[in-house]
């Protein structure tokens, strides 16, 4: 169960796979766009499996057995794989993969960050300044978006009541 | 009572604990005062040095209960995306720093002037770049609002003047009317923001990491992945008790689906990210 975890865990992209249910009727499309043909009509309520995300469009098969696709945001997951199943382990999981991928060690006595904890938690003035150490500046991140073919757009905030 | 009247009680009580009291408490409780002094103001408006003082302070706590993983890659990594991000916003030039904290849970978070934390079991969850700058852009939007200093100035308004009121009435300054003070801050993260704050973070998130360039449904995507999750779990007992469910947050980003859609075919950069957050 452990091993299994960590390795959905290192897997990119089948965070979204797996049981899936339709919140609202839909179309599911050939392709992901809205001009693309309907393939079928989905039920509020519908069962779906779902494979891909591609942009606002996740490719889902039908208990129909078709393939196609809908909308992103119409689709709740059922749990594709760390779910559901009680305590789901994601924090046991987690330092498996830790230690499995990168070979340091995971320190023990290492909670984390719950309520209790953050409520008595004193000032780390060390912590704090080694953030500082780590900040970049404006044009560091220019350089760094721009390896990355990142390209700055002009898009508005929605209005306010929007 | 007045908002002058709680200041004069805070100050007072900064006086009594100042003597026998650590450094960092007087320090806490004196910028804690003069919050409570400019609620009195009448703009109401705390000045950009306090808000980044203030939020300093947080951030000392916050690192408290959980320190930066010791992974300076990472660490730079994300504060590279986050400045990236800050820099298209109104708020460009604040001392922003962003951090990954050493927790196996799921959570991220703010504190006012420009610290943005995300956890090492969030990160974990993510598929690419797009995404975690998602979660960062909603950060971000929590402070270029002033989501929490708002709320600990009702805090101050509210809670630390009552508290203060009744120990001096029954001078009894054992109470834990102090470690209340000092608390105000950290309890802000057990309980919780406005729900109105938290999709409003996450609507104007969307168009901050699509103005950076990013794929806007990056948020959304660890949205789905987190309502995908089992809620009882312990290590999203926290963000679940915080924040409104995550199917809630994805019903209420339909009303930004023209934003993501003109922005979903941007970059995802799921190479990078693997690169410096899965090794
Ligand atoms: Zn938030």
């Amino acid at each position: 169960m452990r091993a299994a975890l960590a390795l959905f865990l290192l897997l990119p992209g089948l965070a979204l796979a797996g049981p899936a249910t339709v919140v609202r009727q839909t179309e599911m499309r050939r392709e992901p766009a809205f001009d693309s043909v309907a393939l079928a009509r989905l039920a509020q309520g519908a069962k779906v499996e779902a494979m891909e995300r591609r942009g606002g469009w996740t490719r889902v098969k039908s208990e129909a057995g078709e393939e196609g696709w809908v909308r992103m945001l119409l689709l709740r997951h059922e749990g594709g794989g760390a779910a559901k199943q009680g305590e789901s382990g994601v924090v046991a999981a987690i330092n498996v993969a830790r230690t499995g991928t990168s070979g340091r060690q995971v320190t023990t006595g290492v909670r984390g960050l719950d309520a209790e904890q953050l409520a008595n938690a004193k000032p780390n003035a060390a912590e704090l300044k080694k953030l500082q150490g780590y900040a970049a500046s404006r044009d560091a991140a220019a350089r760094f978006a721009g390896a990355g073919e990142l390209q700055a757009q002009s898009v508005a905030y929605p209005k306010e009541g929007e | 009572m007045s908002a002058r009247r709680i200041a004069a009680l805070l100050a007072v009580l900064a006086l009594a604990a100042a003597a026998p009291a650590q450094a960092q408490f007087r320090l806490d409780l004196n910028r804690l005062v003069d919050t409570a002094k400019n609620i009195g103001k009448a703009t109401g408006e705390i000045a950009e040095k306090e808000e980044i003082e203030i939020g300093s302070d947080m951030a000392a706590r916050l690192l408290g209960a959980a320190p930066l993983a010791a992974d300076e890659a990472l660490q730079r990594y994300v504060n590279q995306v986050g400045r990236w991000l800050a820099s298209q916003t109104e708020r460009p030039d604040l001392p922003w720093k962003f951090g990954v904290l050493e927790a196996p849970q799921l959570n991220a978070f703010a504190t006012p002037g420009g610290n943005i934390f995300v956890t090492r079991g969030l990160v974990a969850q993510m598929n690419n770049e797009a995404e975690l700058a998602g979660v960062l852009a909603h950060e971000i939007v929590h402070v270029l609002k002033k989501h929490h200093l708002k709320a600990i100035q009702k805090t101050a308004q509210v809670e630390l003047a009552n508290t203060a009121v009744t120990t001096f009435a029954r001078q009894d300054r054992n109470t834990p009317a102090r470690e209340k003070l000092l608390a105000a801050g950290s309890e802000l993260y057990s309980r919780g923001l406005d729900k109105s704050d938290e999709l409003e973070a996450d609507r104007l998130g969307v168009v901050i990491a699509a103005r950076g360039g990013y794929d806007a449904y990056g948020l959304p995507a660890v949205l789905q992945t987190l309502q995908a999750m089992n809620p009882e779990d312990s290590g999203l007992a926290l963000m679940f008790k915080t924040h409104p469910a995550p199917a809630e947050r994805l019903e209420a980003l339909e009303k930004m689906q023209p934003t993501l859609d003109a922005y979903a075919a941007q970059k995802q950069l799921a190479a990078r990210f693997a690169g410096t957050a899965r090794r």
